[in-house]
């Protein structure tokens, strides 16, 4: 787990850098924009003109697994093969440090800048990302905009004066959880809570077993918002009978589009979960 | 019990194996089924037991067919002792005898003081008392086939139907498995045996039956049945005679000559 | 082998080691549970988090333990007893795989209304398909290496399918979740798999352990058995049954599990005197014993995240297949 912490950070780092060469090479140029990753669909409609947007993902035009769904109809939509890509001609892609990386690897060898983003651990991290696209796309007010309306939201919550912090934890498909080192535990400690996981010393997205979960009686339990798709084999854990046992248990459904991507839905979800930790404090405190 | 078996055909494949054969085993004797290969010798011992059904003809035991006599009850009147020997586990000597009593035992039912009898009484007729606790992989290929035999004399039912037991024995064994199925005949079971072996066929067998080509060629006596012409036809070979003690006997010399 | 143990001595000793191996899953897990106080509060009806955890976690996961190596115990011996062969077990002849996919189709697709049932009986259909196959291709005492190249194209089968159907799978993430669920794990099972395959599972038990006699009869080849009054085709249908049972419901629960059906007839074939009909009941109590053993190494083990099942018992099980191997060379 180390290791992978390491190497993660190790990424971003190179990322960055990467992203610091190409942005001198494409500050002038950038005018078709290709992205491949959600994360990066999402700050690439919110930051850039319409007009300079190739394409973007379609996992974007799914509105429950996208913040901008809306935006994203107006736009190309692609699916990440690299014929797709190169047809649309971009001078710049966008494209996330996990994203496919055949068509990524093929890119490379053109002469179509490639700009990596690795997923966003901390809100620095965040405020960084939108720092970077906003340059890109030749719309650094806009990017300042976001970043300080993301900050005013989430400094109200932090503000609050809090009696006590609920314990809490995520519970995943397949038993895994967020840990130290993510930006799921920085959201869950500004909204107020109390990261189990992150106490039990668990990096990035381990798992933690169920017996630790109910043994623990944390006051909040956060699941996978249940969409109603096929089934799954992972979401059966979440519909353990223990968990509806545990009866001093808050369960709450939080989408992953809220904190799976850098953006201004993480102030949502600061908000959302601030919401639920102040209700149990008071029902707590009530008591 | 008497086995007679009435017009029997056999068809394997695209092959006549049997074509009109009658039969007929009788307590007390010794039938040996003998015939070149391929002359539906096998075929014809199956179907005497009943493992495989008659395309045409019928079986009778004691006058009633397979059908009317039902599996389990065939199973304690016929035993069946297979060519070629095979035991797949290297179990223990006295627990494969002890399968025979098998076709004795009702469902979970633990083997009785009447099974116990029976697999020493067969133990003993095999001669293979002091090999009990040794398993089928320890013992020499002769005591091999006298313990398989034993399982089939465990059984204890009235027809032993034995295929080619001596084939794969060196002289001694053969003559004390031959000792033995008379051993059986004479105490009131009845036998019938395939066997490749001329000279033994005439010597232990009351009766023999000489099948060619899924027919039968001749039956009754050795004598009547081992003629220098059935021999020819049948095997291609000459034969030369003889007698010691009251017996005769007979070798096949050499491969027939052409006309 | 001079093993001088008596049949019933065997089985009681057996059901004792199961008894203490689960006594000891059920005090193994991830985070200190005072089992007295546990009991007693479960007992006393308290649903404290002691009891709770105690009731919904780890009752399910001992019984889910014994449950599925007992069928998968009894049902290699059964295999092998039916094929005559001893490297015949679920997992070498593919029944575990086709079991896996029929498991697969039937979750992924969503059918039959997603009833919970659905699961073991996609499971039992696969088992049972392959067990077909199986006996077609290489049954009536076939050779090892006849058996061997059937259960691989069977494996080969099943794997196929198998990503064909996750290929067209609705579930975007049918993939990664399934890689998962195939390398085999006891983990948060729930009571309700236990109430779910627990009947399926004795049925397959009870037609399996009728089959006794008739296995030790097929010893001497399938025309004496016949002989014997024994009916083969009602024997290979009872077996073929058994095993689709057994096999499938395990999987179903667990995933994919092997070796489990080779090694334990093997270890204890000699302790009852290569007898196969004797060898069903206590291959079922080896192979409970030697699930929950590997279940408690699992959590035992300072390894996070937790080693998949079917992991430590391949680890368990390749050297002892090589080891095999190796004897039946020096042999030859």
């Amino acid at each position: 787990m180390r290791l992978l912490h390491f190497l993660r950070a190790i990424a971003g780092v190179a990322a960055i850098s990467l992203l610091l060469t190409g942005a001198s090479l494409a500050a002038d140029s950038a005018q078709r924009i290709v992205s491949l990753n959600l994360c990066t669909d999402e700050l690439l409609l919110r930051l850039a003109d319409p007009a300079k947007v190739a394409s973007v993902t379609w996992l974007s035009l799914s509105p429950s697994g996208s913040n901008v769904a809306d935006l994203a109809v107006k736009v190309p939509i692609n699916h990440g093969l690299a014929e797709q890509i190169i047809a649309a001609e971009p001078d710049l892609v966008l494209a996330g440090t996990f994203t496919t990386r055949i068509a990524v690897g093929m890119l490379k060898r053109t002469t179509i800048p490639v700009i990596e983003f690795s997923v966003p651990r901390s809100f620095e991290d965040v405020r960084q990302q939108i720092r970077d696209v906003a340059k890109l796309v030749q719309a650094e007010d806009r990017g300042t905009q976001l970043i300080d309306e993301i900050d005013r939201r989430i400094a109200a919550v932090a503000a609050k004066p809090r009696s006590m912090r609920p314990t809490a934890v995520v519970l995943n498909p397949n038993g895994a959880t967020v840990g130290q080192g993510t930006l799921a535990n920085q959201i869950m400690t500004a909204a107020g809570l109390d990261n189990i996981a992150a106490r039990l010393r668990i990096d990035n997205y381990g798992q933690i077993p169920l017996e630790v979960v109910a043994l623990h009686e944390v006051d909040v339990l956060i699941v996978s918002a249940t969409r109603d798709g096929p089934p799954s084999k992972a979401t059966e854990a979440l519909s353990h009978p223990i968990l509806s046992k545990l009866t001093r248990t808050r369960i709450v459904s939080m989408p992953g589009r809220l904190w799976n991507c850098g953006g201004p839905a993480i102030a949502e979800a600061v908000e959302r979960l601030d919401a639920v930790a102040s209700d149990v404090a008071r029902e707590k405190s009530g008591q | 019990m008497r086995i007679e078996a009435e017009n029997i055909s056999v068809r394997l494949g695209q092959v006549d194996a049997l074509r009109g054969v009658d039969f007929a085993a009788d307590a007390g004797e010794i039938v040996g089924l003998i015939g070149p290969n391929g002359s539906g010798k096998t075929t014809l011992l199956r179907a005497l037991a009943s493992l495989r059904a008659a395309d045409g003809g019928h079986v009778h035991y004691a006058g009633r067919s397979a059908a009317e006599v039902g599996a389990s009850e065939l199973s304690r009147q016929i035993a069946y002792l297979a060519q070629g020997g095979e035991v797949h586990w290297p179990m223990r000597v006295e627990a494969l005898v002890a399968l025979g009593r098998l076709p004795h035992r009702r469902r979970f039912q633990r083997s009785a003081a009447a099974d116990r009898e029976a697999i020493e009484r067969a133990l003993l007729a095999a001669d293979i008392v002091a090999l009990r606790d040794r398993t089928m992989n320890q013992i020499s290929g002769g005591e091999r086939m006298r313990a398989l035999i034993a399982r089939a004399l465990a059984v204890e039912a009235p027809m032993l139907l034995a295929d080619e037991p001596v084939a794969a024995l060196d002289p001694l064994h053969q003559l004390q498995v031959m000792e033995l199925l008379r051993k059986k005949a004479v105490s009131g079971g009845g036998v019938v045996v395939v066997l490749h072996d001329l000279a033994l066929a005439a010597r232990f067998c009351d009766r023999l039956v000489l099948l060619n080509s899924g027919k039968v060629l001749a039956a009754g006596e050795p004598a009547s049945v081992l003629t220098d012409a059935n021999v020819a036809k049948a095997f291609g070979v000459d034969v030369v005679r003889g007698a010691h003690d009251g017996a005769t006997y007979v070798l096949p010399w050499s491969p027939t000559k052409r006309q | 082998m001079r093993e001088r143990i008596s049949y019933g001595a065997l089985v009681a000793y057996l059901s004792l080691l199961v008894i203490v191996l689960a006594a000891g899953s059920l005090s193994v897990g991830y985070a200190p549970l005072d089992i007295r106080e546990a009991v007693v509060d479960a007992v006393q009806g308290r649903s404290t988090l002691g009891a709770l955890v105690l009731v919904e976690l780890r009752i399910p996961r001992m019984l889910l333990g014994a449950l599925v190596g007992f069928s998968l115990g009894i049902a290699g011996a059964a295999m092998q007893g039916l094929l005559r062969n001893p490297l015949a077990e679920p997992g070498i002849t593919g029944v575990s795989g086709m079991a896996a996919l029929g498991a697969v189709i039937v979750f992924y697709f969503g059918l039959a209304g997603g009833a919970p049932l659905v699961l073991p009986l996609g499971g039992i259909a696969g088992a049972a398909l392959a067990t077909f196959m199986l006996y077609g291709i290489a049954g009536q005492g076939a050779g090892t290496m006849t058996l061997i190249l059937a259960g691989v194209a069977i494996n080969s089968f099943a794997g196929a399918l198998t990503s064909l159907a996750l290929n067209l799978a609705p579930n975007p993430f049918a993939v990664t979740e399934i890689v998962y669920w195939l390398l085999g794990s006891l983990a948060d099972r729930s009571l309700q798999y236990v109430w779910l395959v627990s009947p399926l599972m004795g049925i397959g038990w009870i037609m399996l352990v009728m089959t006794g006699p008739a296995l030790d009869s097929l010893t001497l080849g399938e025309d004496t058995a016949a002989s014997m009054g024994f009916n083969l085709g009602r024997l290979r249908m009872q077996l073929i049954a058994g095993t689709a049972l057994c096999v499938g419901s395990a999987v179903a629960v667990t995933g994919s599990v092997a070796f489990v059906g080779l090694v334990v007839p093997h270890l204890l074939r000699p302790w009852v005197k290569q007898q196969p009909g004797k060898l069903l009941l206590v291959s079922g109590l080896g192979g409970a014993a030697l699930t929950l053993l590997a279940d408690v190494a699992v959590r035992s083990l300072p390894i996070r995240p937790e080693l998949k099942l079917g992991v430590v018992l391949a680890i368990i099980g390749a050297p002892f297949l090589f080891g095999l191997i190796w004897r039946l060379r020096s042999e030859a």
